[in-house]
């Protein structure tokens, strides 16, 4: 009986190794972040099987890799959180011999102030977090900067994001200071200035900005340029503005976390991506802006065109990406945030 | 309370409960991808959602999850409610304090703490590690219903079993249970319904080869929900329904 | 006799030892976090100081838990004042109906509550079906207002929490024993009277753990406030989640989370004193 139950398990045992040496890829992103078809066509071409697990909020991936520490192999956080990773050692740096492709990447996008030389991290997609307005009603039609948010007939149809980094950088950039600040004297500042603003907030929102602004609840709003891009092909008198004082870019970028056992697979999956036939098809389907420039020419024209999706280098040069700020300076900025939110 | 009156108000009440879910199904059709305006009818949603195996999977995997750590938790649940209730013993009163604090504790530091205490078990988390959290979770609504229902309860009864003989066991199994029954059916379903709907927690405490379905819609969020997920939604319910259904109806035929 | 020692014995030393693992251990863990520090890159540098404690007295803080608590003791009282006629019916409604009567409440719930939300703006929302029955109907000529307003959150919490209302009410009105009614009608109570004196007293512990099912849960629910509230205002489950996630103060958020606890825990104690007499009723 032993007998049996022993070559049972061993059995069991090499089965399991068998099925073990099948190429695995754990890709831990936000869901529908990478079309099925693209991950279809990876492991039709490789062999290599991909299993997504999905996280809601940056914050949220950034406490469970750190406290795990094991269990995915690549993950796809933001600026911010790039430079955090990379600084408490939680990212891989990347093998670039391994990355073929990296040359299809605009120059404009690498080698950043929250990852220099690229070390860690790979451009995914990338964006704006702007100004849109509905033109249908009069007093949001003559919004054009961020100055003419604090207007008082403004009260009441503004929406902003829920997040601290954001609102606290219209401050900033209203004061044409940086979007990433750390003067003290500098944020606060922005803090008092804002202040005033809050009595016009109708919402705050960072999940699903657009469904206020298509029903109407609100007429301007901070928010990125893929809601945007939705927003005003659900109502065209929905325009995106990007502000003169200058306003936010995000970049999601593809990174190895600090444990992942499958690195090949890692790499050629980053390397896979970096095709302009997939970078294309990606771009296409989820209405983001490519890094890609070799996909550029893959687009359609109209999309090529769409100023909320690809503004033009002038426009660009005023936007800037969000940096991590290290603990004692984010302290001021939350401070900040607390009183905004709860001091009406 | 007249009858009419009665059954008006119960009517308002699911009106109340149900309206919402009217309005998923019909959005389940709707062939818009992100308005919430009608812009016609469409089975498109449903087409895409048979051939999402990954999501179909995720659903799968919730509510699996559920079914289990409620009935796991009922059982604790009561077990523990009839032991505070039915005997006094060193600790009582701690177990009653720390039922409590479960309840008060905010889902994330439930999730944060447990996923530690794994970590420092070293269990590879997934199946397991996700129904020990959500048993936890849940444990404390059915052992306050359950407790609920047992004050007051006529301790005659038990006496009277105990006269004419019976043993602890034959008194729990015979007298205690059957009583408590329709406190524990409810703790079943709100431990079920939490299971179902718990994300932070999940996120938490299971690993990449167990995805649940409520990871998957917040995570959606950032580029809009899918009408899809209207779609699974609403033929979750319908499977769910039919499933409680069948199974009263086979407990009814085996007594 | 000793067999049933053995029993009790065997019960309660598993009871205690999956608390201790699951329960007081991780509870432990949290108190342990909040006399920490959060100065590095680690999560919770061990310490003990009452610092984190102290942090809590500023008055900003003092707010968030004010209109928690003055949310959630509305949504509580709201679903008690709606739910008990509810489960009064639900329990006096023939067996075999009963049962599929209450499945019917619960089965809303097992759709996703973000999917609920959602569907709870569709329905509220200026373009929304409310606003334009209302204005179909000739009751209001512009679109009312009702998003991102505290009454939309109150139906969203309301639409969240009742069952937990119901269910203990119902486990509780279910088992009321019908001859205490027909014993105080028969010696002239008026119907208000037998509601009362009798009924409420006898279902006392049912209301009792529908309260606690409700009130405490509204204190952490934020998806509600955030979505339908326009997160305006911040609330304890808000706070304490940012705590944990946006800010990496951990200690921080673990003294919030004991804090809350702490206070939660003295309001109920001073309840059970004023009513040992309920909560005394064991049989040993």
């Amino acid at each position: 009986m032993k007998k049996i139950l022993f070559s049972l398990l061993l059995l069991l045992l090499v089965a399991g190794n068998a099925w073990a040496a099948k190429k695995n890829l754990y890709v831990y992103c936000w869901s529908e972040y990478i079309p099925e078809a693209v991950i279809a066509q990876f492991t039709a071409k490789t062999g290599i099987k991909v299993t997504l697990s999905t996280y809601d909020s940056n914050e949220a991936m950034y406490a469970k890799v750190k406290m795990t520490g094991q269990g995915y192999d690549l993950i796809v956080p933001s600026t911010d959180f790039v430079s955090r990773m990379g600084k408490e050692g939680l990212l891989l740096p990347l093998d670039k011999k391994q990355l073929t492709r990296l040359g299809n990447l605009s120059p404009k996008l690498m080698n950043q102030a929250f990852d220099p030389g690229n070390t860690y991290s790979v451009p995914y997609m990338w964006g704006s977090t702007a100004m849109a307005v509905n033109s249908a009603d009069p007093v949001a039609a003559g919004v054009t900067s961020l100055a003419d948010l604090w207007k008082p007939e403004v009260k009441g149809k503004l929406l902003l994001p829920n997040d601290m980094r954001s609102v606290i950088g219209l401050g900033l950039k209203r004061l044409g200071r940086s979007w990433n600040e750390t003067d003290p004297a500098q944020i606060q500042k922005a803090c008092e200035l804002l202040r005033p603003l809050m009595a016009n907030v109708r919402v705050f929102d960072s999940d699903s900005p657009k469904q206020a602004l298509i029903n109407n609840e609100v007429s301007a709003a901070i928010l990125w340029n893929g809601e945007a891009y939705i927003a005003s092909g659900e109502n065209p008198k929905i325009r995106y503005i990007y502000p003169p004082e200058g306003f936010g870019l995000w970049l999601d970028s593809l990174c190895i976390p600090k444990g992942a056992k499958n690195l090949a697979e890692a790499h050629a999956f980053i390397d896979f991506l970096l095709q302009p036939k997939m970078a294309a098809a990606i771009s296409e389907e989820m209405g983001y802006s490519s890094p890609n420039l070799k996909a550029m020419e893959l687009l359609p024209a109209e999309v090529r065109a769409n100023a909320i999706v690809y503004p033009d280098e002038a426009t660009l040069a005023r936007g800037e990406f969000e940096v991590d700020l290290g603990r004692e300076t984010e302290r001021i900025y939350e401070k900040c945030w607390t009183t905004l939110k709860t001091g009406r | 309370m007249s009858r009419s009156l009665k059954i008006a108000y119960a009517t308002l009440v699911y009106l109340f409960l149900y309206l919402p879910l009217v309005v998923m199904v019909v959005y389940s059709f709707n062939a818009s991808r992100f308005s919430m305006q009608w812009k016609g009818f469409t089975l498109h949603w449903y087409d895409t959602l048979i051939h999402d195996a990954s999501l179909i999977q995720a659903a799968l995997h919730s509510l699996a999850i559920a079914a289990v750590s409620a009935t796991v938790a009922c059982f604790i649940g009561t077990v523990t409610a009839l032991a505070i209730h039915r005997w006094r013993f060193v600790g009582r009163k701690v177990i009653h304090a720390v039922l409590f604090v479960m309840m008060m504790s905010p889902d994330i530091v439930i999730g944060i703490s447990l996923l530690v205490l794994f970590m420092t078990l070293s269990l590879p988390l997934g199946f397991w590690t996700l129904l020990m959290a959500h048993v936890t979770l849940c444990v404390p609504f059915v052992a306050i219903t359950v407790h609920g229902r047992l004050q007051g309860f006529d301790p005659h009864v038990v006496e009277a079993a105990r006269d004419l003989g019976a043993g602890e066991y034959e008194v729990w199994r015979h007298i205690v249970l059957p009583m408590t029954m329709p406190a524990v059916l409810a703790g079943w379903f709100m431990s079920f319904t939490l299971s179902l709907d718990d994300v932070i927690i999940a996120f938490f405490t299971t690993g990449p080869t167990f995805e649940v379905l409520p990871l998957r819609i917040y995570s959606m969020v950032r580029l809009g929900l899918k009408p899809e997920i209207n779609a699974l939604c609403a033929a979750m319910i319908l499977i769910t329904a039919v499933a409680v259904v069948t199974t009263q109806g086979l407990l009814k035929e085996r007594k | 006799m000793k067999d049933s020692r053995f029993f009790r014995r065997v019960v309660v030393t598993a009871i205690l030892a999956w608390m201790v693992l699951f329960a007081f251990g991780p509870n432990l863990l949290v108190l342990l976090a909040s006399f920490g520090h959060s100065r590095g890159a680690a999560f919770v540098e061990p310490g003990l100081s009452l610092h984190n404690y102290l942090r809590l007295l500023e008055p900003a803080y003092g707010r968030i838990l004010l209109s928690s608590l003055w949310l959630a003791g509305g949504v509580t009282i709201i679903c008690l004042v709606c739910g008990y006629p509810f489960a009064a019916i639900l329990a006096r409604t023939r067996p075999p109906w009963r049962n599929w009567l209450l499945l019917l409440v619960v089965i809303p719930f097992w759709t996703n509550s973000l999917v609920r939300t959602y569907a709870m703006i569709a329905i509220l929302n200026a373009n929304g079906i409310a606003n334009r029955l209302l204005l179909a109907a000739g009751l209001i000529q512009a679109p009312l207002p009702m998003m991102y307003s505290d009454g939309a959150v109150l139906v969203g919490l309301i639409y969240a929490l009742l069952p937990f209302m119901v269910l203990p009410l119902y486990a509780a009105l279910e088992r009321l024993d019908q001859r205490f009614v027909e014993a105080a009608r028969d010696l002239g109570a008026t119907p208000v009277k037998t509601f009362v004196r009798i009924i409420v007293p006898l279902t006392m512990p049912g209301i009792v753990s529908g309260c606690m099912l409700v009130f405490l849960p509204a204190l952490g629910m934020f998806y509600v406030t955030d979505v339908l509230g326009g997160a305006k205002g911040m609330l304890l489950g808000n706070f304490i989640r940012d705590q944990f996630l946006t800010s990496r103060d951990w200690p921080f958020g673990s003294a919030a989370s004991v804090a809350m606890t702490v206070v939660m825990g003295f309001m109920l104690l001073l309840y059970w004193k004023s009513n040992t007499r309920l909560s005394r009723r064991e049989w040993t």
